[in-house]
């Protein structure tokens, strides 16, 4: 199975959806620069959104990755960059 | 007909320490795969024989030896897997006393870590080179002691030539630092006879055998981890399957997927664990798993949900799970780990009563179905272990079906907590009032837990009397929680708060934290920006998300008559929702 092409701001979008319908908070919702601490995200519940953004992504991500980057737009900056930074079209990296 | 199981009974019967059980495994069976390292995502990546532990736990052992006296203490800072066994076993074989604590976060801000390496005074801390080299300065700064030792549990030089003191029995082998708050921690004092005892009540209460494989994810800083599994299978000389605990929370289906491949009979964890299972997994995911090897899926250390274990042997069943396995047990860390069990292919026992009758503590049959509350047992004594249910003021025994506080004897109560005489003589030093046979009367640990037995002596929990929030399986202290927050804003009261479980019904404990805000920052906060703050303080220093962040008005909460909040009548004012929210 090829992996989606994605862009960081897909990646960003992504994550504010996930943690929206999980950790609903309103004074938070949709802020990429909520830090995830702020929305509750202890190491059980953090665990599983770095799954599920493994699988959406179809990359292998550190479950620590959310403590190097605490908010939505550095992991998607870094996640994007880490692993996506070079895709164009058809040219997927492994 | 005696077997080889009665001759090794005998054996393990003659054992004096946690070193004589070692030099027994590597004799009797020094080829025998001791435990069994696997990827996150399940392969094997590590194993060693009981021969080669020992060779390594020797060698470490000389080297811890060159560097301390019998007697000193040890931090053992092991992720989960064989270094911490090598680095647990070196301390054991130099009679040193092992301190396993949790490998503090590198960002973590506060943790128990540093009171407890203050409490514990230790000459020695042991971890893996790769630890010692990366984070070896920043946590012997966090520790504030240039008195403590760095050794990495890989040889990096030869092994002196000092032989090192075996322990005698009743001397020291861990401390286990569960009990007590971050500020205060109080490490039980757990000698190698309290071990060698509980060890062989869990392989009689289990069955176990050498053939009993265990697949565990629990950390081994945790006495679930490290004595009902990691200890236990070397006790019984059968093969323990280690699995990262992160590995097990982000994909709970290698855990199953573990106990299928290597045909275990033993696997368990807190009640979370069986949750999380059932939550993160669909049904096309369990092609090729069969469970029908899990003989005993034990639970404890946290509260155990009838409607969890009913779940779980319901989405199992289709892979070869038995509700037989269920296996419920009780413990704490003061009882060595474990004081009930239930009986290999019993299943739990699951019954109702009535919700007004445990109000008024008497367990009662429901009258209706409103008024129905469903407890799961947690089995009964393990001999020669005793049980008593007693009346916390007066101190006397009642009798089956009265709920009183749980009160624990027998040889696996451990000695006391460390250097904490006031403590022990509170928790260890209880006595009963009129005990039922002569002798029985003093020695009892009070475990802070309300519950009754039935009439066949099966253990019922039904509450606390101590303030504890467990967790997942790990004990949080309301006063550290309540610091945490107050610490996090100049608008939070000092002694304003109350933090406390919650528990309704089937639902799993939840964190409620209640919040008076100064008089004068009433109306120049923004109430979302101080829970956001406090939800952030809470996770980072104590890893929980809190269920509800209510802030109130000055004054709000009821106080003692020397002046601090009374955290139970606050619950209730909670859960009557008759709090003044800001």
């Amino acid at each position: 199975m090829s992996r989606p092409v994605v862009s960081e701001a897909d990646i960003r979008v992504w994550c504010l959806d996930y943690l929206g319908r999980n950790f609903a908070d309103a004074s938070l919702a949709g802020d990429p620069d909520a830090s995830f601490a702020e929305l509750g995200l202890d190491s059980v519940h953090a665990a599983h959104f770095i799954v599920e953004l493994e699988e959406w992504l179809g990359v292998e991500l550190d479950p620590e990755l959310i403590y190097e980057h605490p908010t939505v737009a550095d992991l998607a900056r870094h996640v994007f960059a880490r692993h996506f930074a070079g895709d164009s079209g058809d040219a997927r990296p492994d | 007909m005696p077997g080889p199981t009665d001759s090794e009974a005998a054996a393990l019967a003659g054992l004096r320490s946690l070193a004589d059980l070692l030099h027994y495994r590597a004799t009797v069976q020094p080829d025998d795969r001791a435990y069994l390292v696997l990827s996150d995502r399940g392969n094997a990546e590590r194993a060693i024989t009981f021969g080669a532990l020992a060779g390594a736990a020797e060698a470490l052992a000389r080297r811890i030896a060159a560097r301390s006296e019998p007697g000193d203490r040890a931090l053992l800072l092991c992720p989960t897997g064989i270094d911490f066994m090598i680095g647990f076993f070196g301390c054991m074989l130099a009679g040193v006393v092992a301190v396993p604590i949790m490998l503090p976060r590198r960002t973590g801000a506060r943790d128990a870590s540093v009171a407890i390496a203050a409490d514990c005074t230790p000459r020695l801390a042991i971890a893996p080179a790769s630890v010692v080299g990366a984070r070896g300065t920043e946590l012997a700064e966090r520790f504030g002691s240039s008195r403590i030792e760095w050794l990495s549990v890989e040889e990096t030089e030869e092994a002196p030539e000092i032989p090192p003191k075996p322990a005698a029995q009743h001397d020291l082998a861990f401390l286990q630092y569960t009990s007590g708050s971050t500020a205060a921690p109080k490490g039980v004092m757990v000698s190698h006879a309290n071990l060698l005892a509980n060890l062989d009540m869990i392989r009689r209460a289990c069955g176990n055998t050498r053939e009993s494989t265990y697949v565990s994810w629990v950390p081994l800083y945790h006495d679930m981890g490290l004595i009902t599994s990691a200890l236990q299978t070397l006790y019984v000389g059968a093969l323990c399957v280690f699995l990262a605990p992160v590995a097990f929370v982000q994909r709970p289906l290698v855990w199953l997927r573990a106990i299928s491949d290597y045909r275990a009979a033993v696997a368990g964890g807190p009640n979370f664990a069986f949750d999380l299972c059932v939550e993160r997994s669909r049904p096309d995911q369990l092609n090729g798993i069969d469970l029908s090897c899990w003989k005993i899926a034990f639970n404890s250390a946290e509260p155990i949900r009838a409607e969890t274990l009913r779940r779980f042997a319901r989405h199992f069943a289709r892979s070869g799970f038995s509700a037989a396995a269920l296996y419920p047990a009780y413990g704490m860390a003061e009882a060595t780990v474990m004081a009930t069990a239930g009986r290999p292919g019993g299943g739990a026992a699951i019954r109702e009563f009535s919700r007004d009758g445990l109000a008024r503590r008497r367990a009662v049959p429901p009258r209706d179905a409103a008024d129905a509350q469903v407890l799961v047992g947690s089995g009964k004594a393990i001999a020669p272990g005793r049980v008593a249910i007693v009346d916390p003021e007066t101190g006397r025994p009642l009798e089956p079906g009265r709920i009183g506080e749980v009160w624990v004897a027998g040889p696996h109560v451990a000695r006391g907590y460390w250097r904490n005489g006031a403590a022990t003589a509170t928790t260890f030093g209880a006595r009963l009032a009129d005990p039922p046979r002569d002798g029985e009367g003093s020695g009892w640990l009070r475990s802070g837990d309300l519950g009754f037995l039935d009439s066949s002596g099966e253990l019922f929990i039904a509450g606390r009397i101590k303030d504890v929030v467990i967790i997942r399986g790990i004990n949080h202290y309301p006063q550290d929680i309540e610091d945490t927050v107050q610490r996090c804003h100049p608008a939070l009261r000092p002694h304003g708060g109350a933090a406390f479980a919650i528990e309704g019904g089937d639902e799993a404990e939840g964190l409620v934290i209640l919040q008076e805000v100064e008089r004068t920052e009433r109306h120049r906060i923004a109430p979302d920006e101080i829970a956001a703050r406090i939800r952030a303080a809470v996770v980072g220093a104590h890893d929980i998300m809190p269920f509800e962040i209510v802030l109130l008005r000055p004054g709000s909460l009821p106080l003692t008559t020397s002046g601090k909040i009374q955290r139970g009548l606050s619950r209730q004012l909670w859960q009557t929702g008759a709090l003044d929210r800001l």
